[in-house]
């Protein structure tokens, strides 16, 4: 009997009652149609790569690439850090009982949360040099500072919702828990709530960040040489579009997917006695 | 500890959850080593009494006195107090990213400074009392609910307090696992700890209880020794209320 539930095919399958009801038919439809999907792309990638791509301008184009996804991985980790830092600290405003920092943490993420990061790019590539006399604002470089301003801000207010959130998630009883054992408010919160808060909001943090790292493609319009920029150099010069692309593509995921692995791996380490032990 | 003044002491306490009146005109005093049974239906107010007992809840008026210090007392820091005052909760309100071990060496070792060494030897001991040694590594989502629930006693225990509260602590538990919690909280009493305890179970509240305090809307209807309340409850309401028991 057990072998009617196992992974073996059987005739007494076809006995159900419509072809579609039974389970075992269904997953095999499913798996014919991602199949065929997969490899319909890989076709089409393939007749792409040796019909449109270039390997000399492949090669070419290479170092231009690098030097490009290197700068962005500098703004990207500096930025990616700071919005960390700075979303722990609007989630705790946000969840203050204190009604001004309250309602400063509110109109911080309303602002950034409610404008586009382009407006908020131009705003502080542009609009701060402004403030000073024309010519005399003393940094000469400011797209890259600007950047990473622009990226903090945006990213802080995400990353502080996603604090919030995970705070909320963790059950009243720890604090009281912690409070009754006679720590301060403060420190429930740093050594009890945070830590289960920083798990409830693993998921949505590493998904914004990796939101962060794409949201750099906009910083060409402010001038900083990122990838999107030099596909556009190279595009404009050689008017050859895949050839480009392909590294673009390739960039991108080469950060990317390290960090949804790292989110995977702390993801898997805040599993407190869960399936690793 | 001067034995001048019980331990715990309420004075015509009174607190309102907005119009709703939940306790009203407590009056209750501990003495040091006694077991003090709380019981009434549910929504009588024990469990604010004994929330109130630590701060987790504000009074709005009287006085709740530990050890002679007025828990009100704005030159007080609340904080030291409760240190003085161990909570178990109904629902355990372990530390899930913390080890049984660490659960119970921590606010030794955050609050009161200890060095950790000292404070797992202790941590150690106590599991032990608790009857979980081998269990010192686990997380709580490794452990049973008596489990779970016999730590945070340890985790109560591990800062010395001079009195213990328990809100319900069995409430939560499948049926089999209840013995094993009460059976700890017993030896507790065995040894002299001051308890106050909320609770359902009759038969420990009988047994292990020196006084019962019967509550219901948020009045204090009956104290009596308890041997003496389960023989002949002195009023009415306390007949009434054990007979719905039988």
């Amino acid at each position: 009997m057990s072998d009617a539930y196992g992974d073996h095919e059987t005739h007494e399958e076809t006995a159900g009652s419509g072809i579609v009801d039974n389970d075992n038919v269904l997953r095999r439809v499913g798996e014919v149609l991602s199949s065929s999907f997969a490899l319909l792309v890989l076709a089409m990638l393939a007749w792409i790569v040796t019909t449109q791509v270039n390997p000399e301008l492949l090669q070419t184009i290479f170092p231009r690439f690098v030097e490009a996804y290197l700068l962005v991985i500098q703004i990207v980790v500096v930025s990616s850090i700071l919005s960390v830092f700075l979303g722990v600290f609007v989630g705790l405003g946000r969840i203050s009982n204190s009604p001004i920092t309250n309602r400063i943490a509110s109109g911080y993420v309303e602002f950034f949360r409610g404008t586009p990061l382009l407006f908020q790019l131009f705003l502080i590539y542009l609009g701060i040099p402004r403030l000073w006399a024309t010519g005399t604002f003393p940094l000469t470089n400011w797209e890259v500072p600007a950047a990473i301003i622009g990226l903090t801000l945006n990213h802080g207010a995400y990353v502080g919702e996603a604090v919030r959130g995970g705070i909320g998630a963790v059950p009243d009883g720890q604090m009281e828990a912690a409070r009754s054992l006679g720590m301060s408010r403060v420190m429930g919160m740093r050594k009890v709530v945070l830590p289960q808060a920083w798990r409830n909001a693993l998921a949505a943090i590493g998904n914004d960040q990796i939101i962060l790292v794409k949201d750099t493609s906009l910083l060409t319009v402010i001038a900083v040489p990122e990838i999107m920029s030099v596909f556009r150099n190279v595009n404009s010069t050689t008017l050859d579009a895949w050839t480009p692309l392909l590294w673009v593509a390739l960039f991108y995921l080469a950060i990317t997917v390290p960090m949804s692995k790292l989110v995977q791996y702390l993801e898997s380490r805040a599993d407190w006695g869960g399936e690793r032990h | 500890m001067n034995p001048e003044h019980p331990i715990v002491e309420y004075e015509g306490v009174n607190k309102w959850f907005g119009d709703n009146h939940v306790l009203k005109d407590i009056d209750v005093e501990v003495d040091e080593g006694e077991v003090v049974v709380v019981i009434g239906p549910s929504g009588s107010g024990k469990s604010t009494l004994l929330r109130c007992t630590n701060r987790l809840e504000e009074i709005q008026s009287g006085d709740i006195r530990l050890d002679g210090i007025s828990l009100y007392d704005s030159d007080q820091d609340v904080n030291r107090l409760r240190q003085r005052i161990g909570m178990v909760f109904q629902s355990f309100n372990l530390f899930p990213h913390k080890t049984a071990l660490e659960n119970i060496a921590m606010a030794p070792i955050e609050v009161k400074g200890i060095p950790t060494e000292e404070a797992e030897a202790t941590a150690r001991d106590l599991i032990e009392e608790v009857g979980l040694a081998g269990k010192e590594e686990s997380y709580p989502d490794q452990l049973s609910g008596g489990q779970q629930q016999r730590v945070a006693i340890a985790r109560a225990l591990a800062m010395d307090p001079q009195v213990m509260l328990f809100d319900e602590v069995t409430s939560a538990l499948d049926p089999e696992l209840v013995g094993e919690v009460l059976g700890v909280m017993r030896t507790l009493a065995e040894e002299g700890m001051t308890m106050i305890v909320v609770t359902h179970e009759m038969g420990f509240a009988k047994e292990v209880g020196d006084r019962i305090v019967l509550m219901a809307e948020g009045e204090i209807v009956e104290q009596t020794e308890a041997a003496q309340f389960f023989e002949r409850p002195k009023t009415e309401r306390g007949r009434a209320f054990l007979s719905r028991l039988l």
